[in-house]
């Protein structure tokens, strides 16, 4: 008799290697073959993983068909099975796999819209928090303000592509109207994702604010943050070696206001 | 927080622990059935309070730190009584017991103090890897001291008494030394959770095996049942042979509901959920179904009075 270790490694096996050649022994036929009873534990294993990442990646979805996205998930199910009794992260490195797909191809700014989807989706599930404390703020002398570090809402998360992919998302979601036409070399995108309220929102960035809210969540301090959202634009996907108009002042207002920065310490 | 809001739950439940897993570990769920609570309803519950009892939700969907789902749940909760129902715990594995996802249980149990807390008699894991499929265990004593070592393990983390839930299954092993409802039965009385009897399941594994369904409800301790689901099956074929699947995406069919009627009468007024998983249907279907199952509870009551 086999362990019951060595049972659930033959069944693991053949539910997602696809070699049932230890587990069908051990399977009582009755009428039907142990192969295709342990088809049904496959199939329903490989739909389920799918099924997740259908929900994680509307868009990618919508771009590439419906066939196209299925191909795309079984084989990244081969490489990179579920590895938690909790579907949900399992869509985690769904756009490393589209970059080794099409990495060097016309498709190649599909990675970075699951990048973006995937940021949604961390978004989406990230912790609640409450609007900043304007009254303990106003507490702060202006000359303190330089060494305050700001907190971002937990679930901000910044994006940016040198594709238009921001756009090619709003795109590709929420509507079932056919989208317009997006010029692959409209420039770069840069945008940062919140949730207020409930609400989802997406705010578009300069290269300032993007450096400055950056820097903000490095837990850099203030006079730091606004010095780089000054500084020229030379790093991250976005890089467009531009100097950026940046004005702090407007900038935290803006993101005070939007609940995107909502502590300080 | 955790622990004060440990404190209401036990409150709630009387006992954390009861020693059966009737009244006490059901209290408020039996007046009605219940259904089982799915994102897209979220909406249409929070805004008209439908028709039913209660409502389950399937833990893992509310494993987020935060956000939409979370918050529609609590305010769900805030006007229904609530089972979580775990589907990602993979008790029976030879992998030990996932201490993270054990955490996120505790804290869906802290944040929505459900009245019952279920999980299933299955294995989904092995070396690290999930099949995130409700696998089906051998029938051994070896396999018997493991599940039932794994959810006394699981009921001490939580600090409360769990319901474990027969599966559906489309294969046996060779390996098997007893039926699964002494295994269910034995994994009962060694690890001092409850059983949730899921009648749909039940036939579903009747059919596709060969035995009849009474026998099982016959074996099972009455004293051991504290929920019941319905839901409804499909059929493939293989060569000609016919093999049942539970997907969870039609009504309850009548031979199950006529094993509903045998439950009743053997199991008493036990709470009853409808599960319907795929193609969902609108809320007043779940809701006639969840009638309907009152209907019969009413009938088998009235005639035992």
């Amino acid at each position: 008799m086999p362990s019951l270790r060595e049972l659930q490694s033959g069944v693991m096996r053949a539910l997602l290697d696809g070699e049932p050649g230890g587990a069908v022994p051990l399977i009582a036929a009755r009428g039907i073959a142990p192969q295709h009873r342990l088809g049904v534990y496959a199939n329903n294993a490989r739909a389920n993983f799918i099924e997740s990442l259908i929900s994680s990646y509307p868009a990618v979805r919508r771009l590439v068909g419906e066939d196209y996205f299925r191909q795309c998930a079984r084989g990244f199910h081969a490489r990179h099975p579920s590895l938690s009794g909790d579907l949900q992260p399992a869509g985690a490195g769904f756009a490393e796999h589209l970059a080794e797909l099409h990495g060097d191809d016309e498709f190649r700014y599909l990675s970075e819209v699951a990048r973006l989807e995937w940021l949604v989706q961390e978004s989406l599930l990230a912790a609640d928090h409450g609007p900043l404390d304007l009254a303990k703020l106003q507490q702060v002398p202006a000359a303190g303000y330089d060494d305050l570090r700001f907190c971002l809402h937990p679930s901000a998360r910044l994006f940016a592509s040198k594709y238009p992919c921001v756009r090619i998302w709003e795109a590709n979601v929420g509507s079932d109207a056919e989208p317009e036409p997006i010029d692959l070399g409209a420039g770069p995108d840069r945008a940062l994702l919140v949730r207020d309220r409930g609400r989802l929102n997406c705010h578009r960035l300069d290269c300032g604010e993007e450096r400055f809210l950056q820097s903000v969540q490095a837990g850099e301090r203030f006079a730091a943050a606004v010095e780089r959202g000054a500084a020229r634009n030379q790093g991250g996907p976005a890089a467009d070696g531009a100097a950026c108009a940046f004005d702090a002042g407007a900038a935290l207002q803006r993101f005070v206001l939007a609940g995107v920065i909502v502590d300080f310490r | 927080m955790d622990n004060g809001a440990h404190s209401i739950a036990r409150a709630a439940t009387g006992d954390p622990m009861p020693a059966r897993a009737g009244l006490g570990a059901s209290a408020g769920l039996e007046a009605r059935a219940g259904i089982g609570l799915r994102a897209q309803h979220h909406l249409e519950v929070l805004s008209r309070a439908p028709a039913v009892g209660w409502f389950e939700a399937h833990t893992e969907n509310y494993f987020a730190d935060g956000g939409a789902h979370v918050d529609a749940l609590a305010r769900i909760r805030a006007n229904h009584p609530l089972s979580l129902h775990g589907v990602g715990l993979s008790l029976g594995s030879t992998d030990p017991l996932d201490t993270l996802h054990l955490k996120r249980i505790r804290r869906a149990v802290n944040r929505f103090e459900p009245a019952l807390l279920s999980e299933h008699l299955s294995w989904s894991s092995v070396g690290g890897r999930f099949a995130n499929d409700l696998l089906p265990l051998p029938y051994t004593e070896e396999a018997l001291r493991h599940v039932s070592a794994s959810v006394a393990q699981a009921q001490d983390f939580l600090g409360r008494r769990m319901l474990i839930e027969n599966v559906s299954s489309y294969l046996e092993f060779e390996c098997s030394r007893m039926p699964e409802w002494e295994f269910l039965g034995a994994v009962a009385a060694e690890s001092g959770c409850g059983i949730l009897l899921d009648l749909n399941n039940i036939y579903v594994a009747a059919r596709n095996f060969g035995f009849d369904a009474q026998r099982y409800l016959d074996a099972v301790d009455p004293g051991a049942v504290g929920e019941i689901h319905l839901a409804g099956h499909s059929a493939v074929e293989f060569e000609g042979q016919e093999l049942l699947i539970d997907t969870h995406g039609t009504p309850v069919c009548d031979a199950v509901w006529n094993l509903y009627r045998a439950a009743l009468r053997r199991f008493g007024d036990v709470p009853t959920l409808i599960e319907w998983d795929t193609d969902i249907p609108a809320l007043e279907v779940l809701a006639a179904e969840a009638a309907k199952a009152d209907a019969l509870r009413a009938e088998v009551h009235a005639l035992a009075a």
